[in-house]
Order: structure tokens, then C-alpha cells, then sequence
């Protein structure tokens, strides 16, 4: 199926209304790993939203992807919870194991702030991290 | 539409057939007031003295009432 | 008038009912309810600092520089979200206040470039003005860490530049580009401290975004960020003249920002009543033709038009002109001489050039370019409601619940009314398309009409009275307002008219290709969706039946009760920005200013006593009648104002022909424009900047044009007139447009009340302005119609003999572009070309694919008329078997295959219907190329005075 028909889909899933936008997004991302620019443009058509909303909409939010990465992801709480409790000290480590195969993204706060430093894979959530654990958490993607 | 006489004669055929639709009688009257409101008289005087055979006939019958008071 | 910039309150203004009193800094004050304690703060005298907030703009609360305390309120909210509360006491001034403004203060300056000296915003700036309203002493971050500054501007628009180091990110331009203009071209890219103001998508510049380049950006930017480049260049204004724009109906006043005699940029007034403060790319910034190289300021004569131009002193060519004119009325009398004058004059020099041919010349043979565009609207709905002009002004579309758009494109055309609309539609109006062409207003962001009824180019007629059928046929008819303000009789006649099963949407929809239960839900919404207003546009009147759709049209609106109150009524949207006057000032050959027939004793009998001379009583030539008369041999000499007949009006080839074969053609013009290739004498013309005046818009305002500079040839347009006039001997003697005015208001009823002073005081007077109207009339017959009852006229489909066959299988019709302005001579002579380089076909898919044709090829135009070439767009805007273009480009002179098929009642040309052919073709076609040799050779101007 092309690009075109698979956004279709999609967009035949949905409400054609412009609040099914920030779900049509996640779809689109889950399906490609991406929301690229062609796809931002069908889904203002479809939405009848001009094609700079949705791209303001898809650049405001860190999860959706402008270009294709298939890097892994670990993300990696910097929020206070996880300042406080040394997650500065572990990052230096996770860079050097990450390299440029594993991408590290910043979240702010998982919600587990009295367990930090904390960390997350996909829909999995990674407590009381030290060094070792962090750094293994990173190969192991 | 060649010469100006053949023009003169498809406006008033145009306006006779706009008028129609209001019955003979009212729309030869109506065709005549617009001639005469609106026609510089070169071209009333033209189609006066023009060949009238292709004019319909309520727009035969507007030149015939400007004829006869025009 | 100085230099100053308007007067910013900072939230927009609150219309209520009740009233509400509060204390401001020990002031009372009384606002409408609802009211921003910003407005009510800087309305009454005070001022409150601010950066996101501008009154052209909803409240943001994002800059967190209006903060106020209030008794009895927690905290310190910002006065441009919180309403005025009874008894409310606030301050905006305190130590506390003090030092959280100085404090956000500081974090704005921390990334900006402090290079106010050499910033073209330098003492023209909000960020400036608030840094000093704040004191503003120190700033203590530096600019070591992070920072905007350094990042390259967008250039990319031809008319501003967006420099990112210099923008705060208060989102106004985004905001103005949504609220204002309603084209959300722009958006907040990212999020944080990335976030950077965006035109598209990430790929973009301004240029290849949705931007239209209407600048309420620009004008909504407190810091240079958006700035033009005409200020870049020239600096600082130093002076404001109010004036009105010259392109289209709308009427858009501005204020023409000047240094010495350079124009520095134009600037929409915000007290403007047409445009309230908004503007388009055409009014805003293509006024450079007017300094354009190609423009001719020195008068030019020639025995014969295939010799060179001479250029000569305003008194030869006078008295060359005079003499030929004198001779030729000797020897084939008055009526062989005539004139046109334009809707792009003021309404003082269309007066006086149709008192130069009817009291001079001795002939009724005027005309105005409204010919080709609203002359049916003159006939239509003075027929029908007594009055030749629309019922409404602009600001009752913001009162309308449903409207309904036929025959128009507004978005192109009249930009900154669609904005209104747009923004009504917005608020849940509900939206009809009458078009043959998916125009952007059936669909465009956050706009959807109800329902779009693409229609078979030429059955207008047979769709409206389709949908009289289901509004007579279902009950839908207002009969208490008719049988109070209309003739019942004549109503029942119609009634049973458009009731006959014949003229159900069922039985029309094989002609007009419209389905019919599209139809019918479209006439039951019009019928009973509240407030219904009409606004239409060439596409109904250049029709071989443009009068009757104009009478359908108003029959519709009687019917269902939509006269005389806000939000409903009749706007046909003028094309050029003095329409609406040249029709009024007696430009049409069988009617006096005022619309009062000619052959009228008592009228014809007020106007020779002011003139001092007996006119002719006997209606003149239309300006096709004048060239197929010069063909003939009995019209002779014709001065044309302001006017491209060749290019603008319908068979090219029959226009030249009547034009070759007059003895004296005088073209009084800005550019040796395609008539002028037949001149014998070419009169330089002035612009809009360099006159004064008044201009009529479609609203019926009458609004002034002032003079800002000299004018480059040394006359304005209405001394041309009179020195043309003096000689032949007329002794007239105006020393300025307000006494033309004086002359106008004296024998014009609906103009007694008007007069140069009170525009001065008034700004803008809506006609009729008598005893009866003091004050003007923004909403016509609201007490009742003129002519007394509303009159009911059968409009009969009468399909027009411009047919297809097998020869020319589709139909052409034609239209507008936003960047360009009617035959382009303005616009092509700006950098408004960067939108439309040149005219294209829109062809259908299927259309296309049938001559393997695609996009981007160059195609063969015929008609049974003539032909030309120009590319193709392939696009499902138009239907199958339709194609449709616009006539900005004289390369393309899309006028050689127009027909000389003509409204019955009025003449005007039916542009919008032309069965044509398209092949594939290799470039121009010989008649361009023939066309183009004669345009050369008749340009020349000989290199020397000859002696």
C-alpha cells in the first residue's frame, strides 16, 4: 500500500473532525515513525486545518518525528525528582553506551519521582536506576 | 453578427425574447420603452429603416408601435 | 497630519448592553460590559505595558507585561484577560507591578540584539517603547548562554522580511494571520525555547507558505521582526495622510505613510469603516507602478497612428486635440464624438467627463468600463427595488446567519471583505456556493460551505429560479413581508411562475447539471436559516441574462423577507474601486447623475440651467454601439479616461476595428496602454497618490482620496478634463475637486448632504445623504423601498446562443486572481508578478488527458471569435468540460476569443460563457505574434521633438 492509502486508512478510522487530530498523529506516527511533511499536508486536508497548524501541532510535541529514525529510544527523566536524585551523574555513561546506535531523549517527569532516577523503553518503566543498570538497559536495545 | 443592421436586429430579438415570458402584448410594449430608453436613435432610426424580417414577433411588433409613435 | 502611530487599546472593542464602572488609579471609568481592564485602562487615559496584545487581536495573556493588582483579586492577573467587574478597583501601577515588568522586561532583552540605532524599527518599536515604559536599566544574563540572535532573516517575500533574532515570539502574527485575515498560514514551529514563528511547514519561507501577503503581520509585529522593506529602505515615516486605496470595491482606506514625497509604505486605517483596519497584497503594497519607468508623463500626439509618438507641451496637444475635436463635430456634428470614463477616477473627474461630452461635446455618448462589469446591476435592482446599489454595508455580513455566494471569489477578488466573511463563517454562519468553479471559499481551513452548486456556465437564471420553485412550492416565503412591502399581485404572478413543475430543480437540473436535492437543500437553508444575505459578482452579471439574475436574485431575498435590516440584503461586490461612483456621477449615455433618465424634462432642465447649455434628450451610444458606429462611419472621436477597452473588453478584434476606423482617439492614461496602439493623442494621467477626490465604494461609501505628492505630470486628472474642456472653449474653472462636489450634491438628490468638509469631518458618508438621510444610509429600505413596493419580476431562462458543438466542445469562462488587478496594468508593473507571472488555463483531468495535454504545457484557445495561446493547469477546480482563466497578462489576450454575445438589457459582455476548443499548441499564436510587431511599432516615440 502506498504512503497515501495507509494515511487513508488512518484518516477513515478517525472523526473528520479537528479534534481526532492529536490521535491521527499518534496512528501515523506508530504506523511510520514518522509524521513527514507530505503526511502533515494530507492530514490538514483532511481535517480541512491549514497545513502550518498541523505542523505547529506535530513540532510542538517531542514524540512525533518529522523524519524517519530507527534508532531505538531510551527515554530518560531530567526532571527535578530525578536531578535530585543523581541522574546528571549516570548521563555521561549512557551516552558512551548509546553511541550513535541507541537515540536518548529527555522526558520530563514519568511519575514515579520518589523511585528516579528513572527511565523509559517503550511502554516499559525502568525504576531506581544506578550506572550499571542504566548502561545495560541501553545495550540491551 | 456581421454589419451593425444584423446586431440591431439580434438585440431586439434578445430583448423581445427576455420580455416574452410576460405575455404578447405587455412584452412588445416593454420591448418598445426599452428600445426607446436605451437605443441612441442611429440605431432606432437604423432598425426603422432596416429589414425587418428577421425581428420575431414581439420584437416586430415593438418596432411597428415605435413607427407609428416614435 | 504628523507621524504618529495609531492609537493601540490593546483588546478589541465590547459591544453590550449594560454598562460597568470601575476604578482605575483613582479614575472612574465606565466601559461596556465585558470590557479588558486593559481597554478600559489605556480607552479612559492611562496606559498599561504590553507586548502580545494589539485590539485588532482577541486577548492572549501570553506576555505577562500587563499585569495589574486588583482589590479583593489573589495575585497580579493581566489586564488583557480580565473583564471589568461593577466597582472593581485597580492599580496598575505599584512597586510590585514595577519590579515584575522590569523583571519579564530583562528576559525579553536578554535575547534580543541591542542594535535599536540601526534597526529600521529604530523609534517606531512596542519592545522599544515598553523597555523605557518600564525602566528597563540592566541586564544582567548576557548572552553567553543560549540565544536567538545571529539567525538569518526570510527574505523571501517580495515586500517584507521576517529577521527571527528580532522576533519576541508573541504570536501576534499568528494570530493576525488566523483572526484577521483567516488564512492560518502561520504557526508557533516547536516548542520552548525553540519556538520560532513559521510560515508552513518546516521547508518553507514566506513565499512558498499559504501567505497571501496581506500584512496584517506586519502590521501586528511590536518589534521589526516583520517589517517592510520599503521602511528598511527609506526610514521612518514622518508624516500620515489618510487616503483611499485605487484597486478594488472594497474601498480600503489607509494611511499613506510619508517622508517628503516618498510614499514609505501604506498602512490600513484602523477607523476605516470599509476595511476596519485590514488590507490585501494589492492595496498594501503594490503601489510602485505609480513610479513605474514605463509611466508616461509627457503628453503625446500623432497625425496617424502608425507614425511615432511626438511628445509635445500640454498646450499643443491640448489645442491639437481641441482642433480635431471642433472639426470633426463641424462635419459629422455632435453625435459622432463621445467618451468613457472610468471607474478608477474619483467621482469628481467622471463627473466632469461626462459633463465635457454631454455639455461639450453636444452628444449623450458616455459611457463607463461599468459597462463590461455592473451594468446590470444598475438595471437589475433598479427595476426591482428602485435603487441601483447594494442594500448593505460590510459590516452587516458580521449580522448574516447564512450567506450565499454566487458568481463571486471573493478571496481573489475582493480580499478583504472575504476576510469578514470568512471570519463570520468562522463563527458558525453557514455558507451557499453558486459557481461553476470549486472557488477556495467551498473549502478552505476552517471554512466549509453548506453546500457548493457547480453549475453549467450560463444557467444562473435557471438555478435561482429553481430554488424560488422550492422556497414558492414548500411554504418557505416570507408573504407577511411581501404582502407588506412588495406588490402582492406581481408577487402571486412570479409565485406562479417559478411553481410551475417546469422550473423544478428536478426538471432544470439537465441544464444546469446541478443535483437537485443539493438544490433544494441549499434553497430551504437560504429560505429559513435566519439572517440570508446575497453577495455576487461578475459571474452574474456578464451574462447574456445578467440583468435577469440580478432580478432573480433580488426577487429571492424579497421572497423570503431579507431586506431592510442587518445581515441580510443584496451586495453585488464591485470589481474596481469607483464603480459604484462612476455609475452614480451620469456615466451611462441615457442617465444624469443620480440615475435619472435623460429624456427626463424637469432633471435635463436643472442641469442645463447649471450648465448654461441645452443638452441632447435622446440617449447616447453603449460603448459597443460606439465602435460598431465608427465601424459605420458616424462615431468618430472618443476620449477615453482611464480605460483599456482593447485589452478589457470583449472581441478584441472587433474592438481594434472600431478603433482603427476613428479620426481621433485621446487616451488619458498612467502607460501607453493597448487602446493607446490606436491614439492620436495621449494625455498623461495621475495616480491616486497624486490627487484629490472622492471614491465610492460597493457599500455606497463615499470616502476621500487626498493628495500625498505631486503629481509626476503636473496635472491631476480632473485638470487634464477642464484644460480639455477650456479648449474647446468651455471657460470652466475649478480650483479644486470640492467645488465638482459642491456641483455634484447640488444636482444630485442622493447626494445633497455631501460635501468635501463634512468627508473631512465624517471620513465616509454612505448615499443617499439628503433630508430624508442626514446621516447617510448604511442599510437601504429599512422602512420601506424607494420606489415605494418591491417589485416582483419574472425572470424567464433564456439560454444564450454561445453554444457547443463538435468544433468547441467546452465552455471558457473567465475570473480573477488575488495578486493581480483587472487588465494588470498596476499590478503586472509590481512585484506582485511573484504570485502570477503570466495567465493559465485550468483544464479538468479528463479534459486534459482526452488532448494529452499536461501540466504546464502550452495549449491552443479557439473560439468561434479567435484564439490565443497560454499554459495549462490541470486541476478538478473546474468540471469536465469546462475551462476557465483570468485577462491580467496582455500576452495572453484572453479577450480575442470572448464573444460579442451581450446582456439583453444592458450589453454587457458575456465573458463568462465562451464555447472554445483546446489543443496542444507550441507557444504563442500568430495573432500574439502579429499583435506584439504592432505593439512595438505603435510604442515608438520619436527621439527628438520634430520641428
Amino acid at each position: 500500500m502506498t504512503t497515501e492509502a495507509v494515511i487513508a486508512e488512518i484518516l477513515a478510522a478517525h472523526p473528520r473532525e479537528q479534534s481526532a487530530l492529536l490521535p491521527i498523529l499518534h496512528d501515523v506516527q506508530a504506523e511510520f515513525g514518522y509524521v513527514d511533511a507530505a503526511a502533515e499536508r494530507i492530514i490538514a486536508d483532511a481535517l480541512n486545518l491549514s497545513r502550518a497548524e498541523v505542523h505547529g501541532v506535530v513540532s510542538f510535541y517531542h514524540d512525533f518525528r518529522s523524519a524517519p529514525d530507527p534508532r531505538p529510544v531510551v527515554q530518560i527523566c531530567q526532571a527535578e525528582s530525578c536531578k535530585a536524585r543523581g541522574i546528571d551523574t549516570l548521563m555521561q555513561a549512557a551516552r558512551d553506551a548509546a553511541g550513535e546506535r541507541v537515540r536518548l531523549a529527555p522526558v520530563y517527569c514519568l511519575g514515579l519521582c520518589s523511585v528516579g532516577p528513572n527511565a523509559r523503553v517503550r511502554d516499559q518503566l525502568h525504576a531506581r536506576l544506578d550506572e550499571a543498570q542504566l548502561v545495560s538497559l541501553v545495550k540491551a536495545q | 453578427m456581421s454589419g451593425t443592421q444584423d446586431r440591431l436586429v439580434y438585440m431586439a430579438n434578445q430583448i423581445a425574447r427576455n420580455f416574452a415570458v410576460q405575455g404578447e402584448a405587455v412584452a412588445i410594449a416593454a420591448t418598445a420603452r426599452h428600445i426607446l430608453d436605451f437605443w441612441d436613435p442611429r440605431m432606432r432610426e437604423a432598425i426603422l429603416a432596416g429589414d425587418r424580417a428577421g425581428l420575431s414577433d414581439i420584437a416586430a411588433g415593438a418596432i411597428a408601435r415605435l413607427q407609428a409613435s416614435p | 497630519m504628523g507621524y504618529e502611530p495609531q492609537a493601540d487599546f490593546g483588546t478589541p472593542e465590547v459591544r453590550a448592553d449594560t454598562q460597568v464602572t470601575l476604578t482605575i488609579d483613582g479614575r472612574s471609568v465606565t466601559v461596556p460590559a465585558g470590557t479588558s481592564v486593559m481597554r478600559a485602562a489605556t480607552t479612559s487615559g492611562g496606559a498599561i505595558p504590553s507586548l502580545c496584545a494589539t485590539d485588532s487581536l482577541a486577548a492572549f495573556g501570553s506576555c505577562r507585561m500587563c499585569l495589574v493588582e486588583v482589590e479583593g483579586m489573589r495575585g497580579t492577573p493581566a489586564s488583557c484577560t480580565t473583564p471589568v467587574a461593577q466597582d472593581m478597583i485597580v492599580r496598575t501601577q505599584t512597586p510590585r507591578l514595577e519590579k515584575l515588568r522590569r523583571g519579564v522586561m530583562e528576559l525579553y532583552i536578554s535575547d534580543h540584539p541591542l542594535d535599536c540605532l540601526t534597526c529600521s524599527a529604530n523609534n517606531d518599536c512596542e519592545l522599544q517603547d515598553t523597555a523605557a515604559e518600564v525602566g528597563l536599566r540592566d541586564v544582567r544574563y548576557g548572552y553567553a548562554g543560549a540565544h536567538h540572535l545571529g539567525q538569518q532573516p526570510d527574505l523571501s517575500n517580495p515586500y517584507f522580511l521576517f529577521a527571527p533574532d528580532k522576533c519576541i515570539v508573541c504570536s501576534r502574527c499568528v494570530r493576525a494571520c488566523d483572526e484577521v485575515q483567516g488564512t492560518l498560514a502561520l504557526s508557533v514551529e516547536g516548542r520552548g525555547f525553540a519556538s520560532k514563528i513559521s510560515a508552513g511547514q518546516r521547508a518553507d519561507d514566506f513565499l512558498s507558505s499559504d501567505c497571501v501577503s496581506c500584512g496584517a503581520c506586519v502590521q501586528a509585529c511590536p518589534t521589526s521582526a516583520l517589517m517592510e522593506k520599503s521602511v528598511k529602505e527609506h526610514g521612518k515615516p514622518e508624516r500620515a495622510v489618510i487616503t483611499t486605496c485605487a484597486y478594488c470595491g472594497v474601498g480600503c482606506t489607509f494611511r499613506a505613510e510619508m517622508r517628503g514625497e516618498q510614499l514609505v509604505r501604506m498602512v490600513p486605517w484602523k477607523d476605516g469603516k470599509a476595511n476596519r483596519g485590514h488590507s490585501c497584497v494589492k492595496g498594501r503594497f503594490a503601489w510602485g507602478y505609480a513610479h513605474h519607468q514605463d509611466r508616461i508623463t509627457t503628453p503625446m500626439i500623432r497625425e496617424s497612428v502608425d507614425q511615432p509618438w511626438r511628445e509635445v507641451s500640454w498646450d499643443e496637444a491640448l489645442a491639437f486635440t481641441a482642433g480635431r475635436i471642433s472639426a470633426i463635430k463641424a462635419q459629422h456634428g455632435a453625435r459622432a464624438l463621445g467618451g468613457i470614463t472610468s471607474s478608477r477616477c474619483t467621482n469628481e473627474e467622471t463627473f466632469l467627463v461626462q459633463k465635457l461630452v454631454r455639455a461639450g461635446f453636444g452628444s449623450n455618448n458616455v459611457d463607463t468600463c461599468a459597462r463590461v462589469c455592473h451594468s446590470p446591476t444598475g438595471y437589475g435592482l433598479k427595476t426591482t427595488f428602485g435603487t441601483s446599489a447594494g442594500t448593505q454595508d460590510f459590516d452587516s455580513v458580521m449580522d448574516a446567519d447564512v450567506i450565499l455566494v454566487i458568481g463571486a471569489n471573493p478571496t481573489d477578488a475582493h480580499p478583504v471583505f472575504a476576510s469578514r466573511m470568512k471570519r463570520r463563517l468562522r463563527q458558525g454562519a453557514q455558507l451557499i456556493v453558486i459557481d461553476p468553479r470549486r472557488i477556495d471559499l467551498v473549502r478552505s481551513p476552517h471554512v466549509q460551505a453548506a453546500h457548493h452548486l457547480p453549475l453549467q456556465p450560463g444557467t444562473n437564471v435557471a438555478v435561482l429560479t429553481a430554488m424560488a420553485h422550492v422556497i414558492v412550492t414548500e411554504g418557505l416565503a416570507d408573504e407577511d413581508f411581501v404582502r407588506d412591502r412588495c406588490d402582492w399581485d406581481e408577487y402571486q404572478d412570479w409565485a406562479r411562475f417559478v411553481s410551475d413543475p417546469q422550473h423544478s430543480p428536478e426538471f432544470l437540473e439537465a441544464v444546469t447539471k446541478v443535483p437537485a436535492a443539493e438544490l433544494r437543500a441549499a434553497a430551504r437553508l437560504y429560505a429559513t436559516g435566519g439572517n440570508g444575505a446575497i453577495y455576487y459578482g461578475l459571474g452574474v452579471t456578464e451574462h447574456s441574462q445578467g440583468s435577469s439574475t440580478v432580478m432573480a436574485i433580488a426577487n429571492l431575498a424579497m421572497a423570503t423577507g431579507n431586506i431592510g435590516r442587518p445581515g441580510v440584503g443584496v451586495n453585488p461586490l464591485r470589481g474596481q474601486n469607483n464603480v459604484q461612483g462612476a455609475c452614480d456621477m451620469g456615466s451611462f449615455p441615457h442617465e444624469l447623475s443620480g440615475y435619472r433618465h435623460i429624456s427626463d424634462g424637469a432633471t435635463r432642465t436643472m442641469f442645463e440651467q447649471d450648465w448654461g447649455v441645452a443638452l441632447d434628450p435622446e440617449p447616447g451610444l453603449r460603448i459597443p454601439n460606439m465602435l460598431d458606429a465608427a465601424v459605420d462611419g458616424t462615431f468618430k472621436a472618443i476620449y477615453i479616461q482611464g480605460e483599456d477597452i482593447l485589452q478589457s473588453d470583449p472581441n478584441t478584434h472587433h474592438v481594434a476595428a472600431g478603433l482603427a476606423a476613428m479620426d481621433c482617439v485621446i487616451v488619458h492614461d498612467l502607460f501607453l496602454n493597448e487602446t493607446a496602439n490606436y491614439a492620436h493623442v495621449f494625455l498623461p494621467g495621475s495616480t491616486f497618490l497624486e490627487k484629490n477626490g472622492t471614491f465610492t465604494n460597493a457599500e455606497r461609501r463615499i470616502q476621500p482620496v487626498r493628495k500625498v505628492m505631486e503629481p509626476a505630470n503636473g496635472l491631476e486628472d480632473w485638470q487634464v478634463t477642464q484644460a480639455l474642456a477650456n479648449a474647446l472653449g468651455l471657460g470652466w474653472a475649478y480650483t479644486h475637486p470640492a467645488q465638482i462636489l459642491d456641483e455634484i450634491a447640488r444636482l444630485t438628490p442622493t447626494f445633497a448632504g455631501v460635501s468635501w468638509d463634512r468627508l473631512e469631518r465624517e471620513a465616509s458618508l454612505q448615499w443617499p445623504v439628503n433630508d430624508q438621510f442626514p446621516d447617510g444610509a448604511p442599510v437601504m429600505y429599512v422602512d420601506g423601498f424607494v420606489r415605494g413596493k418591491g417589485h416582483f419580476v419574472v425572470t424567464d431562462y433564456v439560454p444564450t446562443d454561445e453554444k457547443t458543438g463538435p468544433r468547441y466542445p467546452l465552455l471558457l469562462t473567465t475570473g480573477r486572481i488575488l495578486s493581480q488587478y483587472n487588465v494588470g496594468a498596476q499590478t503586472r508593473r509590481t512585484a506582485n508578478t511573484a504570485w502570477h507571472p503570466e495567465d493559465v488555463l485550468e483544464i479538468h483531468p479528463l479534459d486534459a488527458e482526452n488532448r494529452g495535454l499536461k501540466e504546464g504545457d502550452w495549449a491552443r484557445l479557439a473560439s468561434r471569435t479567435g484564439e490565443t495561446s497560454l499554459r495549462v493547469s490541470v486541476t478538478d477546480r473546474v468540471a469536465p468540460g469546462v475551462v476557465y482563466t483570468t485577462f491580467h497578462h496582455p500576452e495572453t489576450q484572453a479577450n480575442v476569443v470572448t464573444t460579442d454575445y451581450s446582456d439583453w438589457a444592458t450589453n454587457c459582455p458575456e465573458y463568462k460563457v465562451t464555447a472554445v476548443q483546446v489543443t496542444p499548441s507550441n507557444g504563442p499564436s500568430d495573432w500574439q505574434e502579429d499583435y506584439a510587431g504592432l505593439t512595438a511599432r505603435s510604442r515608438r516615440i520619436a527621439a527628438e521633438p520634430a520641428e
